[in-house]
């Protein structure tokens, strides 16, 4: 069974553009009924064996979820927080302990966050007819992403497969459609098969610093102590003076493709390793297979970045020239050098307005044309390389309760979770 | 990559009475079991339902009425649409000839939203309860907080404070702005906390530094340190005005404001980031919002210093109007900030500052100057 996309960006676009809009207009509040409406698009246009996915979420509980979680989480962080700077400054007589205090006691509450969302948007998922669900466990998936974020740490990030893949487990073993479970089969060990770019990405860069201070050091006097070369980089910064000699300089550009080559390796890493972990879920002899491809997920995402950037400074750009066209150009530049003011006849509440107006209008524009250049092709190639195999299952399906749900993603919400739509 | 079709479109079949229609291409889901069934479709106007037939099934078809018949929102795909019925949550008609929908009145007509007891009070909760948060229990925890924060603590805090401070002022790379360290000037400052009343020579005892930079401030940091720009001396035109300001200051640090300041910062600026969730450019608000709670609090610790100044003057034999001559000359040189601006800023507009000041001064006593010429020129040149 295939799984079918439909829908174009032009419809999304201005979907996007007009709930974004309100977004902006009510200060933020209408952002529950924007997030509802854009799962409920992405989601009607996924269409597995060509019927499309159904979003039931309801706004009206995203801001019930919402008050629910500020309740709780205004005394967590006001308390807390001061708790712990009055501790810090006591015994350790700086801030910095207590904020870094409390940023490390918000990442067990943001793993949480993070389980409770994906609960709500699964039980608010129906394909069918028949419901998604993801059984309750949130203080044990915190629990257990938090010691393999340690175990992952110091091993170096030489683990970290091992984390993806018993995080995802943990999840997927609790997911269920309608009566049936989702199982995760396979080994952690099969997802070094996609970490491989970004480690041969990590040899490069690391035999790039060897060779540039141990084999044929940049710079020649190599006693020169770290110290004195940080000192003699900010002197070269601030007096433009190089108080050393640089030995083929340009061999720093090799960085370059180190970096994009690193970049790359992480979004490889990131979409392979779904797609291997996709290949061995199945449920009531139901196998999903996906036929992903890395390097096309990778141009999707510079690609559709760069082409949104683009856009955006176009728009920039265009908004300035009718801003000279207005004014004058000759206003602009006075404006600019400070010797006009050519907004100052206007009463000092309407310029803030104004300006306040255009830069809510540059993130609204940027998180439209992200969904319509980068979030929509993604999901559309995950759709369509993803398929569905020995469907007979299917037919012993039966649908489960409702997932009642009062805090809906709030806490996600709060603690700005909801950066994936 | 060839993308397979949309819902497919079907035909109107042509029936005498026009109420049948094409079922074709379209599929019944119960609710129940993820299996599309095929559909007969009839609609009985004289009823005001929609039969839908089930034929290839053991069960037998259902009934929805007309106007209880909704289209699902916000669906991607041009052809076909969704249907649902208000009496079963879970049932689904997905319908590819949509020649039926004109028989449904209400197709887009929306359930009101259920709950709105419950969520109005949740709102109310959860603004009371940043409301609460913010304007009483944080400011009245960080008040009793500050009392027992240990004073080698409060005067670690106020050194780093100070060395940060002077850094930044001095710009990257160099070394941190000069303090001034003429004898005879600080000697005369001495001089002038002695006269205020001020505690001396203990492990407690106010600290006073002159810093080497134009700026016309002065400003109080935690475990007792008072620090003086160049500037302010240099644009003060009798020693009593710096005795003012310095008075000001001890205010502060008898206060604990800056200790005060420094835990209640910790609070609100996590908690309004979190209202704003991840809404596009909350960082702006949160700023300007941040400004205005702190402003607040600042104006109120303000005020709790200036009167500590005037009673410290008065007793040094000084007049209070000091204060309102040096915040004249301030005001001469960067103006006054009224209305809106005022509440960004955290001094209470100076023009009310400088009324109360000298509201302060007795009009029959004879006031005295705190340092004589001589001192008052060595303070002058505390920074040669």
């Amino acid at each position: 069974m295939d799984v079918w996309f439909v829908g174009n960006r032009s419809a999304l676009f201005w979907l996007a553009l007009k709930s974004g809009f309100w977004t902006v207009l009510t200060l933020g509040f209408y952002r529950f009924w924007m997030k509802t409406r854009l799962r409920r698009w992405y989601w009607s246009a996924i269409r597995p064996g060509g019927h499309p996915l159904e979003y039931v979420g309801d706004p009206w509980e995203k801001l019930l979820g919402f008050f629910i979680a500020v309740v709780i989480l205004t005394f967590y962080i006001g308390i807390v927080n001061l708790l712990l700077m009055f501790a810090s400054f006591s015994l350790f007589q700086s801030s910095v302990l207590g904020y870094s205090a409390s940023v490390v006691g918000v990442i067990p509450i943001w793993f949480y966050a993070q389980y409770r969302a994906r609960r709500y948007v699964l039980a608010r998922t129906r394909w069918r007819g028949v419901r998604f669900g993801l059984e309750k466990g949130a203080w044990g998936y915190a629990w257990r992403a938090l010691t393999h974020w340690l175990v992952t740490i110091c091993s170096l990030g030489l683990l970290w497969p091992r984390m993806t893949f018993y995080l995802e487990k943990y999840k997927t073993d609790r997911t269920l459609f309608g009566s049936g479970r989702l199982k995760q089969g396979g080994r952690w060990v099969m997802l070094y098969r996609a970490a491989i770019p970004f480690a041969v990405a990590m040899m490069f860069a690391g035999g790039l610093v060897v060779w540039l201070i141990w084999i044929d050091p940049l710079l020649p006097d190599g006693d020169a102590e770290f110290d004195e070369i940080l000192n003699g980089i900010g002197l070269a910064a601030d007096v433009g003076i190089i108080p050393f000699t640089w030995e083929r300089p340009l061999r720093l550009f090799l960085f370059i493709p180190a970096m994009i080559a690193m970049v790359y390796g992480a979004v490889h890493y990131r979409f392979v390793s779904k797609r291997i972990l996709a290949d061995h879920k199945h449920a009531q002899g139901v196998q999903m297979r996906s036929r992903l491809n890395g390097l096309r997920i990778s141009v999707i995402y510079v690609l559709g970045t760069t082409i949104a950037y683009t856009i955006l400074l176009f728009g920039i750009l265009g908004v300035l020239g009718v801003a000279a066209a207005l004014l004058g150009f000759d206003a602009m530049i006075e404006a600019q050098i400070g010797t006009a003011d050519p907004l100052g006849d206007l009463p000092q509440w309407l310029s803030i307005a104004i300006i306040a107006a255009l830069y809510l209008s540059v993130f609204l524009f940027w998180s439209v044309l992200h969904h319509v250049f980068v979030t929509f092709p993604l999901m559309r190639h995950m759709a369509i390389t993803l398929s569905l195999n020995n469907v007979a299952g299917l037919s012993q399906i039966s649908q489960r309760a409702r997932d009642e749900f009062a805090e809906a993603e709030g806490f996600a919400e709060a603690l700005d979770l909801g950066a994936a739509i | 990559m060839t993308q397979p079709p949309d819902l497919p479109v079907g035909t109107m079949q042509d029936a005498p009475d026009g109420r049948i229609f094409d079922g074709r291409d379209s599929g019944y889901f119960d609710g129940d079991a993820p299996v599309p069934r095929s559909v007969t479709l009839m609609v009985d106007t004289a009823a005001g339902v929609l039969e839908i037939g089930l034929p290839d099934s053991v069960a037998a078809g259902v009934r929805w009425p007309l106007d209880e018949i909704r289209q699902l929102d916000d669906t991607a795909g041009q052809q076909g649409v969704i249907l649902r019925w208000t009496g079963d949550p879970l049932a689904r008609l997905h319908l590819a000839d949509t020649l039926v929908l004109r028989h449904m009145p209400h197709l887009t007509r929306r359930a009101p939203p259920k709950g709105r007891g419950r969520l109005a009070a949740w709102a109310f909760a959860a603004v009371a309860a940043v409301a609460v948060q913010i304007g009483v229990l944080v400011p009245l925890l960080a008040d009793r907080l500050a009392t027992f924060v240990p004073p080698a603590g409060e005067r670690a805090l106020g050194e780093v404070t100070f060395g940060q401070i002077r850094q930044a002022l001095a710009g990257t790379g160099l070394p941190p702005l000069p303090v001034c360290e003429g004898a005879q000037g600080l000697a005369a400052l001495e001089k002038m906390l002695v006269s205020l009343g001020v505690e001396r020579e203990t492990d407690a005892a106010i600290k006073v530094f002159v810093l080497d930079h134009e700026m016309v401030n002065a400003f109080a940091l935690p475990g007792g340190y008072v620090v003086f720009f160049r500037g302010m001396i240099d644009a003060a035109l009798s020693p009593n005005e710096i005795a003012a300001v310095l008075a000001h200051e001890v205010g502060h640090v008898e206060n604990r404001d800056p200790t005060r300041h420094a835990l209640r910062s910790a609070g609100p600026i996590g908690i309004l980031g979190l209202l704003l969730g991840d809404f596009a450019g909350g960082a702006a608000v949160l700023f300007l919002t941040e400004q205005l709670i702190s402003a607040n609090y600042a104006q109120g610790a303000e005020s709790g210093a200036d009167e500590f100044a005037y009673a410290a003057l008065e007793d040094a034999g000084v007049s209070p109007a000091a204060l309102g001559d040096m915040f004249d000359r301030l005001r001469a040189e960067y103006g006054d900030t009224d209305g809106i601006v005022s509440h960004f800023v955290s001094h209470p507009t100076l023009t009310s500052r400088i009324e109360r000041s000298r509201a302060a001064a007795q009009p029959d006593r004879s006031y005295r100057d705190i340092l004589t010429d001589e001192d008052w020129a060595s303070l002058q040149a505390v920074c040669d």
